[in-house]
């Protein structure tokens, strides 16, 4: 049965008469038991002896434009999971994953939400790489107070207007890659720009943000393309795109799109037409796309040959846990879907409780070291915004790669404090803690 | 303003007649046999990763057979993979009649609820055997890389690709028009009971058009895969404009697709070129035009709801 507090907060009633009906089920069940033999009875009681299984719930793309990111987080939560069971779980309770599949759709994020708090009791969420079904999670999430975290979503909405107090947001978001990339593409590439725009939240907030340094810095925009989601034939914009003739291109375009959009680019030879920036690049979207399609300077927050202590052993442990996995190396987003979900479970340990409270008390501010982390700079979790603050590397196609994985040469490291995003602590405005129903399973 | 303008109608058209190929296979089935089968996309994907198999064996267990296969010029491979990855796929379609096969006379949606499994028992397959992650179609060098469309570049293989489905289009005209078994086909689709009463076995006709529908949609994925790139999930994206194309033109209509593919190609195309954000949705809104006035479509006897 949920431990909800009785406080002056509101409280979450979860399926009431289901759970009656299911009460009544087990003494039933229990009565009727004995016909079954000793056996039963004493699963019954072998059960009761242990510790409730505390349950994650994790909230991560299996389809849509975003399968591919949404398994390598998924991969990467669990590894955590994993190394925590070993040492006997959380708080001495076994940890219980439950994974299904939000499609890479606001509408299912929801459904998926709501019932992952209702009928499976999952003390956390955890897992998004798309910002709209970030934003719906995490609607549903604040409604009951269940922590989220936004594992690889990075429009700034989500740590500006969309925060919630219950969502923690662990990647880098459009303004902080913008301001790592466009200062430096202005230098070296040129002053008229053209953005090409996935026609959604992440998209248009991640050009925005570019635009307005674009200007601040300036440049000008000729014009901004927008892409609607799954385009698969980008001919018509190359074509306008040459009539343009812009010195620099901003992509924001992710997942499926950005693979079809790189190749297309590659066939016309149009990536040494003009400087090309991507804002963020996740692994999953290039891996094994092939050299001449990994053209641009683009943003991210991790690469798996940093030359940093604790890198090495985190990729053996993840080929080990994974052999044979296509993706041979870890990327980014299971970078960010490993270091979310162990700093949570540190978070739970630490506060003795799974009280959404206590636990988010401990990750707002919470300060984690460079080292720590794998990176090159101490990060923190903004308590204003819920932005994990960090390192932003800028990175291009290496072409004297170590091994075949090597398809990075990551340029220069930002440190937090200088990309962070000015706008997000003007515009998000959290519940406060009392505001936020109680919650604790 | 008709310079700026002519690169985006030939790209236009070049777009139309490659949804025309992906239609071709759809429009097959759904009008001889009156079945929609929504299996066609993931058949379609089948079609990609058969030719990548073709092309990229991956043969761990006869290491010099791979080697002297992989020392094959690029071009002949591509030729192999063009001839072979349908027939695999036709192979396949032949089983998945034979399941389909008894669905027929029953309602329409039994059909419908099969051919959407198969579609999804598809895309896991092909999960579990090639993994999520996008794969890519090797190219001869001879139709790879750029040409100049008045001052503009232009893609070599979508002139390539738009040639062939040309080429494809053609064929299968040529087959029902102008062949005995060609013949049969349409009779078979005209009226199903007079061919059995000719003693026309029709559920081997029935099966050897399934077959032939599901290897133009493999083959179409074969010439698609180097412009959408080969993921699991790519025939959601080739489903979805099938059957527009398919309803637009008119079912069973074989210039119907056509000239629905042609329009189709041109709105997406300029649109994307004017006003990018609708050119998705300018698919979606052309047919709800025409099918508003015209619901058998541009071309069609009969709606679609009436097979």
């Amino acid at each position: 049965m949920d431990k909800l507090k009785s406080d002056e907060t509101p409280q979450v009633s979860c399926n009431t008469p289901r759970r009656r009906f299911l009460a009544a089920s087990a003494v039933g069940a229990a009565g009727v038991g004995g016909f079954f033999g000793p056996w039963a009875h004493n699963r019954v009681w072998a059960q009761s002896a242990q510790a409730k299984p505390l349950v994650i719930g994790l909230t991560m793309d299996a389809s849509g434009q975003y399968a591919a990111s949404g398994g390598m987080e998924r991969l990467g939560a669990m590894m955590a999971i994993r190394e925590f069971n070993d040492k006997g779980g959380v708080l001495g309770r076994p940890i219980e994953a439950i994974h299904m599949d939000t499609e890479t759709t606001p509408a299912t994020g929801s459904r998926v939400a709501e019932r992952m708090i209702n009928r499976n009791d999952a003390a956390f969420l955890i897992g998004a790489v798309h910002s709209g079904v970030a934003n719906a999670i995490s609607q549903v999430a604040q409604k009951y107070g269940c922590i989220f975290l936004n594992t690889n979503s990075s429009s700034p909405t989500e740590s500006g207007k969309d925060c919630h107090r219950v969502k923690f947001v662990w990647d880098g978001n459009g303004t902080n890659f913008a301001q790592a990339t466009v200062r430096n593409a202005i230098r070296t590439g040129g002053k008229d720009w053209v953005l090409l725009t996935n026609d959604y939240v992440w998209g248009h907030n991640t050009s925005k943000a570019t635009r307005a340094l674009v200007e601040a810095s300036g440049g000008r925009v000729i014009e901004e393309l927008l892409i609607p989601q799954n385009t698969r034939d980008f001919s018509s914009y190359l074509l306008k795109l040459q009539q343009l003739k812009p010195q620099v291109v901003a992509t924001a375009v992710g997942g499926d799109d950005i693979k079809a959009l790189r190749q297309q680019v590659v066939q016309l030879g149009l990536q040494k037409r003009a400087a090309w920036i991507n804002n963020q690049q996740d692994w999953p979207d290039v891996y094994g796309l092939g050299p001449e399609s990994i053209f641009g300077v683009f943003g991210t927050t991790w690469y798996y040959r940093l030359d940093l202590p604790g890198v090495k052993e985190f990729v053996a442990a993840y080929q080990k846990q994974f052999p044979g996995m296509a993706i041979a190396v870890p990327g980014n987003v299971y970078y960010n879907g490993y270091m979310a979900t162990r700093e949570l479970l540190r978070c739970v340990q630490e506060a003795g409780t799974t009280n959404n409270i206590a636990v988010i008390k401990k990750l707002e501010g919470r300060k984690m070291s460079a080292r720590d982390r794998m990176q090159h700079y101490d990060a923190w979790i903004d308590p204003v915004t819920h932005q994990v603050q960090q390192t932003i590397y800028l990175a291009s196609y290496n072409d004297t790669p170590v091994e075949k994985n090597d398809i990075y040469k990551i340029l220069t490291q930002s440190e937090s404090k200088d990309v962070i995003d000015p706008a997000a602590a003007g515009s998000c405005k959290l519940e406060s803690h009392e505001a936020t129903p109680s919650y604790e399973r | 303003m008709l310079a700026n303008l002519l690169p985006h109608l030939v790209n236009g058209i070049t777009l139309g007649l490659l949804f025309a190929l992906i239609a071709l296979g759809f429009m097959l089935i759904v009008g001889v046999m009156e079945t929609i089968n929504l299996a066609h996309g993931s058949l379609f994907a089948l079609g990609m990763y058969a030719a990548l198999f073709v092309m990229v064996p991956r043969l761990g267990w006869f290491p010099a057979v791979q080697e002297a296969y992989m020392a094959l010029p690029v071009g002949t491979r591509y030729a192999l993979a063009l001839f072979v990855a349908p027939l695999l796929v036709g192979c396949f379609g032949l089983l998945l009649e034979a399941c389909l096969r008894r669905t027929y006379g029953l309602d329409p949606l039994y059909g419908l609820l099969l051919t959407f499994g198969a579609a999804l028992v598809i895309e896991e397959a092909i999960r579990v055997v090639w993994g999520s992650n996008e794969q890519q179609l090797p190219l001869p060098a001879a139709i790879s890389g750029a040409f100049l469309l008045g001052d503009l570049l232009y893609s070599t293989y979508r002139f390539y690709a738009c040639g062939f489905a040309i080429a494809a289009i053609a064929g299968l005209w040529l087959f029902l028009e102008k062949t005995p078994y060609g013949a049969i086909i349409k009779a078979g689709a005209h009226d199903s009971e007079m061919v059995r009463a000719l003693g026309i076995n029709l559920g081997r006709l029935r099966s050897a058009v399934f077959a032939l529908g599901v290897a133009l949609a493999a083959l179409a994925g074969v010439v698609m895969a180097p412009i959408w790139g080969i993921r699991p999930q790519v025939g959601v994206d080739a489903v979805v404009p099938a059957f527009l194309v398919i309803v637009l033109g008119g079912v069973g209509s074989l210039w119907g697709a056509v000239t629905a593919g042609l329009l189709v190609g041109l709105v997406v195309g300029m649109s994307g070129a004017f006003a990018s954000e609708w050119s998705l949705m300018s698919m979606y809104i052309l047919f709800i035009a025409v099918v508003t006035f015209r619901a058998r479509g541009l071309f069609g006897r009969k709606s679609i709801l009436d097979t």
